[in-house]
């Protein structure tokens, strides 16, 4: 079942720039989906689209099957549901202390003081910032700001969690963190989709791959699949996981017999190099 | 780098877990009797023991405080030798030799009060600014029925300033990298530039904190939640001892009511 399902939808900016274009987007209950694509592709403006943060000019959201209904009461539903965090960190926590950040969604939504209190306190437990309460947001480093970011979506319990770069700023360990954790929270059920043009994490955790360029989706399918077609890869200004282009001069300069589709992990890469060995041997 | 400094103080410091009511409760009463005196005995009290508290207890590094202190004493000194000379009538104290300009003992006696006052009432607010974070100063407003968007928008403002002091530090880096203050007329260009700059960017930055907030079911007012600490909590004992030292100080300025130095 698809919980995010957009049907052609366009959208220009108010200047009239084309953002989006005739966009078919699907995020299956329970995955990952990676939407890959260079700067200023429409990836951001896509994301706006699923929570009713920019309305489509044509074309259709759904969450969870139902139309998005652009009314008051149907955008505090869709916003429970869908939480997205923000690449800046910046410009999503506002509040003076860590603890009035992640309660601010918690508080909107109307929930008693005990309950938003309890759900802070399991929101930074889960991303690892307790005992931060009442720090303030600028006496924390760029990953822990982000870790906050994403405890004051968890706070509202979202069913969809959609993240807009995830790992642009962080350092090597604090990325890895970040996916780390993201990939929990998918084990316990939660859809994720995330945007990045980090092709070296995506396969690692993306169940389904779609490419963005220009306003277009112009690839999609598992992450095999998309990262089989190197030409499309490349000509959307991406470039293949460094294993999988390893894997492809292996190919093409050494005439070593690796195939298309090329591994794309070390592990993957590590089977079919062991694979050659033992046929050779 | 000051503000941050400065921020940083109120976050940590030796008395940061004290009761934020005590401390603004103490604070202000303290500056109100800084100002209801007439002499200058009383301010200079204040200001002596508020320094006392924020480098001994507080814990704040002296080297900071000073340089914190530094811009209202200097312009509580322009202001008192502005006043010997310029105001009042009177007995003249002392001769300046040129344009027959002269300290006359009223202007000395007036200008003495309200250099004392302006050290005594900034110490009262140095207290509160290098003990307490600005946070739970918003608590304490919300207390006494500020309105509740002025409270907002200070909050914002607060967390705001930050994220473009950042932004300006590393404008300003990147101009200077580039030669732009290498000259008057180079800097005057340079920083004309940056906050024009700057000015956009709060725009943007204004219109994606809005989207964010509004993906959090933002309606207009931000919500708080019930506040940890309460009035009652101050207790007994401190609540004994601050009205002691100001019943002290009322008395003081009772009796130091006619001081003057000539």
């Amino acid at each position: 079942m698809n919980v995010i399902e957009t049907k052609d939808i366009t959208y220009s900016y108010p200047d009239g720039t084309l953002a989006l274009k005739d966009v078919e987007f699907n995020a299956s209950k329970g995955k990952i989906i990676a939407l890959l694509g260079p700067n200023g592709a429409g990836k951001s403006t896509l994301f706006l689209h699923f929570n009713g943060i920019l309305k489509p000019n044509k074309g259709t959201v759904r969450v969870n099957g139902e139309p998005l209904k652009y009314d008051k009461e149907g955008l505090m539903k869709v916003r429970q549901k869908v939480g997205i965090v923000f690449q800046n960190p910046d410009d999503q926590l506002f509040a003076p202390t860590v603890m009035e950040d992640v309660a601010f969604g918690p508080m909107n939504i109307g929930l008693p003081d005990e309950e938003v209190e309890k759900r802070v306190k399991e929101s930074l437990e889960r991303v690892g910032m307790e005992g931060m309460e009442n720090k303030a947001p600028h006496h924390l480093s760029g990953g822990q700001k982000k870790r906050v970011a994403i405890a004051g979506i968890l706070a509202m319990r979202p069913e969809i969690m959609v993240l807009d770069e995830p790992t642009s700023g962080l350092d090597p360990k604090g990325a890895s963190q970040i996916m780390h954790l993201l990939y929990q929270l998918n084990q316990e059920g939660m859809t994720i989709v995330i945007s990045t043009h980090d092709v070296d994490l995506v396969p690692l955790y993306a169940y389904n791959v779609y490419i963005i360029s220009e306003g277009k989706i112009i690839k999609e399918g598992s992450p095999l699949k998309v990262f089989e077609d190197v030409e499309t890869i490349r000509g959307a200004n991406l470039r293949l996981p460094r294993i999988a282009h390893l894997m492809e001069i292996l190919e093409k300069e050494d005439k070593l017999p690796f195939d298309k589709p090329y591994p794309l992990t070390i592990g993957e890469a590590r089977r079919s190099i062991l694979k050659e060995f033992d046929d050779k041997g | 780098m000051f503000e941050n400094m400065l921020d940083s103080y109120a976050h940590y410091n030796n008395l940061r877990n004290m009761n934020t009511y005590f401390k603004v409760l103490f604070s202000i009463l303290t500056m109100i009797m800084s100002l209801i005196s007439t002499s200058p005995v009383v301010p200079s009290i204040i200001a002596v023991f508020m320094s006392a508290l924020i480098l001994l207890k507080a814990k704040t590094p002296w080297r900071f405080y000073l340089k914190f202190l530094l811009i209202p004493f200097s312009f509580a000194l322009l202001t008192f030798i502005f006043m010997a000379i310029f105001f009042g009538v009177g007995a003249h104290v002392l001769e300046l030799g040129i344009f027959n300009l002269a300290v006359t003992q009223d202007g000395f006696n007036l200008g003495l009060l309200v250099f004392a006052r302006i050290m005594g009432g900034f110490t009262c607010l140095a207290f509160l600014a290098l003990t307490t974070p600005m946070n739970e100063l918003f608590k304490t407003l919300e207390i006494v029925k500020m309105p509740k968007i002025i409270l907002e928008l200070a909050m914002l403002m607060y967390r705001y300033i930050f994220v473009f002091l950042d932004e300006a530090i590393n404008m300003y880096h990147a101009q200077e990298t580039r030669l732009g203050y290498s000259s008057l007329k180079k800097s005057l260009n340079s920083l004309g530039m940056l906050a024009s700059n700057l000015f956009i960017k709060t725009w943007l930055k204004g219109e994606q904190a809005y989207m964010a907030m509004e993906s959090r079911c933002y309606d207009g007012s931000i919500k708080t939640m019930k506040k940890t600490e309460s009035i009652k909590d101050i207790g007994a004992r401190n609540l004994a001892l601050l009205v002691l030292f100001e019943v002290f100080l009322v008395s003081v300025v009772y009796f130091t009511a006619n001081f003057r130095v000539f």
